[in-house]
C-alpha cells in the first residue's frame, strides 16, 4: 500500500490496514533511548584507563542506522578499540556504571540489531588485522572486526580463500560469526560460524577468554550464533582453502516448487559446490549451480544434470514467450522479466571478472550485484529457515505474502549444511528439527524508488514470521523477529533458559541486551 | 560514462554499504571509520557539519577509487571535491600541503600546437627528462607528437586543493591544445576537467597511449608488476577496466588492481605526498601492492610512483616509457 502525501492541516484516513500487525500486540520493535544515567562517570572512568571515547555528533551519527535503514538511534559515544584489553576495560566499566554497550561490525543487520539506542557503541571495524596464516593447518587467525572482503584480499596474495561468508563484502567476521553467515556454498560447507576453529572473546564482565571446541567449549557454543549476547569476539581462527575460480550453470524454472525440489536434490546428492535459487518473479526462477573444479562439473554433467527439470535460457525464453502469448494481459510482467534479465545478467559475466570461462572473485561479482540491484537506503529482508521437508511449503506461503504486499520482490533460497546437533544451533537461525541440511529463504521486496510506511513493512514482516510460528520454523538471519516474536517462535522454556544464561554472564545486562531479550 | 552528466547523486543517497571504504587508501592507513567516505556521508546525513568532518575531508587523496564501486552511483569524486571547496570557504587556515592560493604561476604563453597528438607530460624530475623523451619517441617522435610546455601542474594542484582556478588560466592552458585530437595527459587529475574544457578530444594517460602499441605491449610479461596511474584510471573506469583487463590477459603481467578491479593507489602524486611521502602513506601502500607477489620488475605509469617503489622493492622499477629499452 502506498502512503499518499497529504497537505499540512489535513488529517487523512488512517493508512494502516486494520489487520496489520495481526496476531501481535503492538509493541515497540526498537527500544527507547537509554537516558544517559552515569554516562559522564563511565566516560571519566574509561579515559582514566586510557580508552578514547568519541562523543561528537559526527562520530556517533556514522552508526545511526544499519543496512536496513528502518531503525534509527544515536549512541552517547563511540569507542574504536585497538585491542581486547580496550574492550575489557569498556565492559568492566559498563558493568560498574550500568551503561549499555552495543557491538557493531559491518552494521549489515536490517532491524537495528547493530544500532545503539543510547549508551556506548563499540566500533569493531578498527580491529581488522590478519594475525597469522597457517598453511599447514589451513587456518587464518584474524582480528574479528575485519570485513570478509579485506580478509579475501589478504588471503588471495597467497592464493587462498575463506570458506563461506555473506554475499555483501562489508560484513565483518565477528558480526557474521554472531549471526551465522550463509553463502551459496553453505549447502556443502555450512555456515560461516561453523568455519570457526577458535575464538578470543571478551565476556560481558570483561574477561578475555580463548575458546574452541576443546577449550572453554561452552563459551564457544554460546558466542557462535549468539548475536553478541555472550561476549565480544575479538579474534577468530577460521578454516581456509585454496582459491579456485568457479564455473556456473543456470537453470530456469517457472514453478517455485520444482526449482526447490531440484535445489534440494542437488544439495542432498552433494552434486555441486555451490547452489542457490534467485527469483526474478515467481514464474521466472533461476537455479544457480557452480563448481570449483572441472572434475566436479564433469561429474555433475554425467550423473545429475539430466535429473534437473529446469531449462536453458533459450528453451525457457521460448516457453515464456508461449506463456505470454496465451496471457497477453500479463505483458508487463514479461517486460519486467526481460528488462531485469538484461540489466542483471551481464553483471555476472563482466569480462574483467572472467578468466577462461570461469568467474574469478565470485564474492565480488555476486556482492556487487546484490548491492546494485537489491540494495538501497532501505532494506527489509525477513527470512525463514526450515528442515527440508517443510521448506517448499514455507517458501510458497512466503511468496504469497510477498505477492500480496509488493509488485516486485526476490526470493533467495539456499541450503545450510549442519554439523550435527550442536548447542550453538539452539535458539539460532537453525531450525530445531533440521538434520543434515536446513534450508533458508530470504523474502526481499524491491524498495528502491518506492515509499512504504514502516507499519506497512512491519506488517509484511509479521506475516512472514507468522508463517514461521505456524509451521515451527526458524529465521535464518533472525532479522527483526526477535523482540516481537522470540517467545512465540522459540517457546517460553527455551527463551527463559537463554535469558537465565544471559543474566548469569552479564549481571547488569549491558551487552547487546536489547537485541533479543 | 560521462560523470559530469550522470552522477549527480549526493551523500544523502549513501546507503552505508561501505564498499567505498574497502578501496580507500586512508582506511588502510588509519583503520579509522571516521576517515572514510562512508563515514563522511553518514555523518552529514546525521546532521554533522562540513567543519565537523574537516579532518577526513582534508585527508582524502582524491585517488577516485571510491566512485566506481559505489552501487548507488553517487558522484563521489565530484562530491569529495565539492566538500573540500565548501570547507575552504569556511576557513582561513589551510593544511600545510596546500598550494598558495595566490601562487598562480606566471602565465605561460604556449604557442598553439599543431600536431594532432599532444603530450602533457607533467612533472618529470630533471634526471628523468630522458624518460620523457623516450615517451615522445615511442609515441611517434616530435613530428607526430607535440610536447605541451604548459603542463598545467599548477592547475592540478589547485584542483586537488579545490581552490579556484581562474578562467584566464584555464584558457591559457587549453588554447594551445585546441587543434589536437588526442591529449596524452600524465596527471590523472586533469583528465576529467580536460574532457569538460575541451569536449570531443580524446583524453588518455601515458600508459594507455603507449600500451596501445603492440610493440610496447610485447615488452611486458608475467614477471612484471604494472602499476596503473589511479586517478586517470578511475575517472574513466568503465572503459579502462576493459583496456587493462585485455592487457593483463594478453601479456600475463600482474597489475595493482585489487579484487574489485580498482587500482590500488600509492598516492605518490598527491600534494600530501609531495610534502611528505611517508606521512601520506605512500610507502605503506606500495608495500601492500607488492606483498606476496613474485615479480622481476615493476613498471609504473606515474613517474612519481617510481621513487616510492624503489624505496620498498628490491627489483628494478622503470617507467612505462622505458619499456622498449628492456
Ligand atoms: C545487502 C545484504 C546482503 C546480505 N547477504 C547475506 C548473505 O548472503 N548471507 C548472510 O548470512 N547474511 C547476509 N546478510 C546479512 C548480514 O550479512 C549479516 O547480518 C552480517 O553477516 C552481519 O555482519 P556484520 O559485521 O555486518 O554484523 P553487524 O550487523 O555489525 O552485527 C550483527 C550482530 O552481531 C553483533 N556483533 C557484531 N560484531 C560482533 C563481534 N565482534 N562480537 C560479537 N558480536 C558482534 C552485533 O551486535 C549484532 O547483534 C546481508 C545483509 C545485507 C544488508
Amino acid at each position: 500500500m502506498h502512503i499518499p502525501v497529504f497537505e499540512r492541516g489535513i488529517i487523512p484516513p488512517d493508512p494502516v490496514a486494520p489487520d496489520s500487525l495481526k496476531g501481535i500486540p503492538r509493541q515497540k520493535t526498537n527500544p527507547s533511548r537509554w537516558q544517559g544515567d552515569n554516562w559522564q562517570d563511565f566516560v571519566q572512568d574509561l579515559r582514566s584507563r586510557g580508552v578514547t571515547v568519541c562523543e561528537s555528533r559526527a562520530d556517533c551519527s556514522v552508526f545511526m542506522t544499519d543496512a536496513g535503514g528502518v531503525a534509527y538511534g544515536l549512541s552517547h559515544g563511540v569507542v574504536r578499540p585497538n585491542s581486547a584489553e580496550d574492550i575489557s576495560k569498556v565492559l568492566k566499566a559498563a558493568q560498574t556504571h550500568r551503561v549499555p554497550v552495543t557491538t557493531r561490525g559491518g552494521g549489515l543487520t536490517t532491524e537495528g540489531e547493530s544500532v545503539a539506542f543510547g549508551g556506548l557503541l563499540l566500533d569493531m571495524s578498527s580491529m581488522n588485522r590478519v594475525l597469522e596464516i597457517n598453511t599447514d593447518a589451513m587456518t587464518v587467525r584474524t582480528q574479528a572486526g575485519i570485513f570478509w572482503h579485506q580478509l579475501a584480499e589478504i588471503l588471495r596474495r597467497d592464493k587462498l580463500d575463506y570458506l563461506s561468508a555473506p554475499l555483501n563484502l562489508t560484513a565483518s567476521v565477528g558480526g557474521t560469526l554472531g549471526v551465522g553467515g550463509i553463502d551459496v556454498n553453505s549447502p556443502r560447507l555450512g555456515c560461516s560460524a561453523d568455519q570457526a576453529v577458535a575464538l578470543q572473546v571478551v565476556t560481558p564482565t570483561g574477561n578475555i577468554v580463548n575458546c574452541s571446541e576443546q577449550e572453554n567449549p561452552e563459551l564457544m557454543e554460546r558466542v557462535l550464533f549468539g548475536y553478541g549476547q555472550f561476549g565480544v569476539i575479538t579474534e577468530a581462527t577460521l578454516k581456509i582453502r585454496k582459491f579456485t575460480p568457479i564455473t556456473i550453470q543456470y537453470y530456469y524454472y517457472s514453478s517455485l516448487r520444482t526449482a526447490i525440489e531440484d535445489l534440494q536434490f542437488i544439495a542432498r546428492e552433494d552434486a555441486s559446490d555451490y547452489s542457490g535459487i534467485l527469483t526474478i518473479l515467481d514464474r521466472a526462477i533461476t537455479l544457480l549451480v557452480a563448481f570449483d573444479s572441472d572434475d566436479r562439473e564433469r561429474e555433475f554433467n554425467a550423473r545429475w544434470k539430466h535429473n534437473l527439470r529446469g531449462h536453458g535460457e533459450a528453451g525457457f525464453g521460448l516457453r515464456m514467450a508461449w506463456h505470454y502469448l496465451l496471457h497477453p494481459w500479463r505483458i508487463r510482467e514479461a517486460a519486467y522479466i526481460i528488462g531485469r534479465r538484461f540489466k542483471l545478467f551481464p553483471e555476472f559475466w563482466r569480462s574483467e571478472f572472467m578468466h577462461n570461462g570461469k568467474i574469478v572473485d565470485r564474492t565480488v561479482v555476486f556482492s556487487r550485484a546484490v548491492w546494485k540491484f537489491w540494495g538501497g537506503p532501505q532494506m527489509v529482508i525477513p527470512d525463514l529457515s526450515s528442515k527440508a521437508e517443510k521448506f517448499a511449503e514455507a517458501v510458497e506461503r512466503g511468496n504469497a505474502v510477498c505477492r500480496k504486499y509488493f509488485r516486485h520482490y526476490t526470493l533467495y533460497c539456499v541450503g545450510i549444511k549442519l554439523r550435527g546437533k550442536l548447542p550453538r544451533y539452539e535458539m539460532s537461525c537453525i531450525p530445531p528439527d533440521a538434520s543434515d541440511i536446513a534450508y533458508g529463504c530470504e523474502f526481499e521486496p524491491m524498495l528502491r524508488g518506492t515509499n512504504y510506511s514502516r507499519d506497512y513493512l512491519q506488517s509484511f514482516k509479521n506475516e512472514i514470521y507468522d508463517i514461521g510460528v505456524d509451521m515451527g520454523l526458524s529465521y535464518y538471519r533472525f532479522g527483526g523477529m526477535m523482540k516481537g516474536y522470540i517467545r512465540r517462535a522459540m517457546g517460553n522454556e527455551l527463551v527463559d533458559k537463554h535469558l537465565a544464561m544471559k543474566k548469569a554472564a552479564d549481571p547488569a545486562m549491558i551487552l547487546n541486551a536489547e537485541v533479543i531479550f | 560514462m560521462d560523470r559530469h552528466n550522470v552522477n549527480t547523486k549526493g551523500y544523502e543517497y549513501c546507503s552505508g554499504c561501505g564498499i567505498c571504504l574497502l578501496v580507500c587508501p586512508l582506511w588502510r592507513k588509519t583503520r579509522s571509520m571516521p576517515h572514510t567516505r562512508k563515514a563522511r556521508a553518514r555523518a552529514l546525513q546525521g546532521g554533522a557539519t562540513i567543519e565537523d568532518i574537516a579532518a577526513s575531508i582534508d585527508a582524502c587523496l582524491l585517488c577516485g577509487s571510491c566512485e566506481p564501486v559505489c552501487p548507488e552511483g553517487i558522484g563521489i569524486a565530484a562530491m569529495n571535491m565539492e566538500q573540500r571547496r565548501k570547507l575552504n570557504k569556511l576557513r582561513t587556515n589551510y593544511p600545510s600541503w596546500y598550494p598558495e592560493p595566490s601562487g598562480m604561476k606566471t602565465r605561460i604563453k604556449d604557442n598553439v600546437l599543431h600536431n594532432s597528438i599532444i603530450l602533457i607530460a607533467g612533472e618529470y624530475p630533471e634526471e628523468d627528462i630522458e624518460v620523457r623523451s623516450a615517451v615522445i619517441e615511442l609515441l611517434g617522435g616530435n613530428k607526430k607528437v607535440s610536447l605541451a610546455v604548459d603542463d598545467g601542474r599548477d592547475i592540478a594542484g589547485l584542483l586537488e586543493a579545490c581552490l579556484s582556478v581562474t578562467q584566464d588560466r584555464i584558457d591559457d592552458f587549453t588554447r594551445p591544445l585546441r587543434h589536437a585530437s588526442t591529449l596524452i595527459v600524465s596527471e590523472g587529475l586533469l583528465h576529467d576537467p580536460l574532457r569538460k574544457w575541451l569536449p570531443g578530444k580524446k583524453v588518455m594517460g601515458t600508459g594507455e597511449a603507449l600500451l596501445s602499441s603492440t610493440y610496447i605491449r610485447k615488452a611486458l610479461g608475467p614477471e612484471d608488476l604494472y602499476i596503473i596511474e589511479c586517478r586517470g584510471y578511475h575517472s574513466d573506469y568503465e572503459r579502462l577496466v576493459k583496456f587493462y583487463d585485455r592487457l593483463r590477459k594478453e601479456t600475463g603481467c600482474q597489475t595493482n588492481l585489487d579484487l574489485q578491479r580498482i587500482a590500488i593507489p600509492t598516492g605518490a602524486s598527491s600534494l600530501q605526498a609531495k610534502k611528505d611521502i611517508e606521512a601520506a602513506g605512500c610507502l605503506e601502500q606500495a608495500r601492500w601492492i607488492i606483498k606476496g607477489r613474485s615479480m622481476k620488475r615493476i613498471v609504473v605509469e606515474d613517474i612519481a610512483d617510481r621513487e616510492v617503489f624503489q624505496r620498498v622493492a628490491d627489483v628494478p622499477v622503470i617507467h612505462v616509457g622505458q619499456l622498449s629499452q628492456g
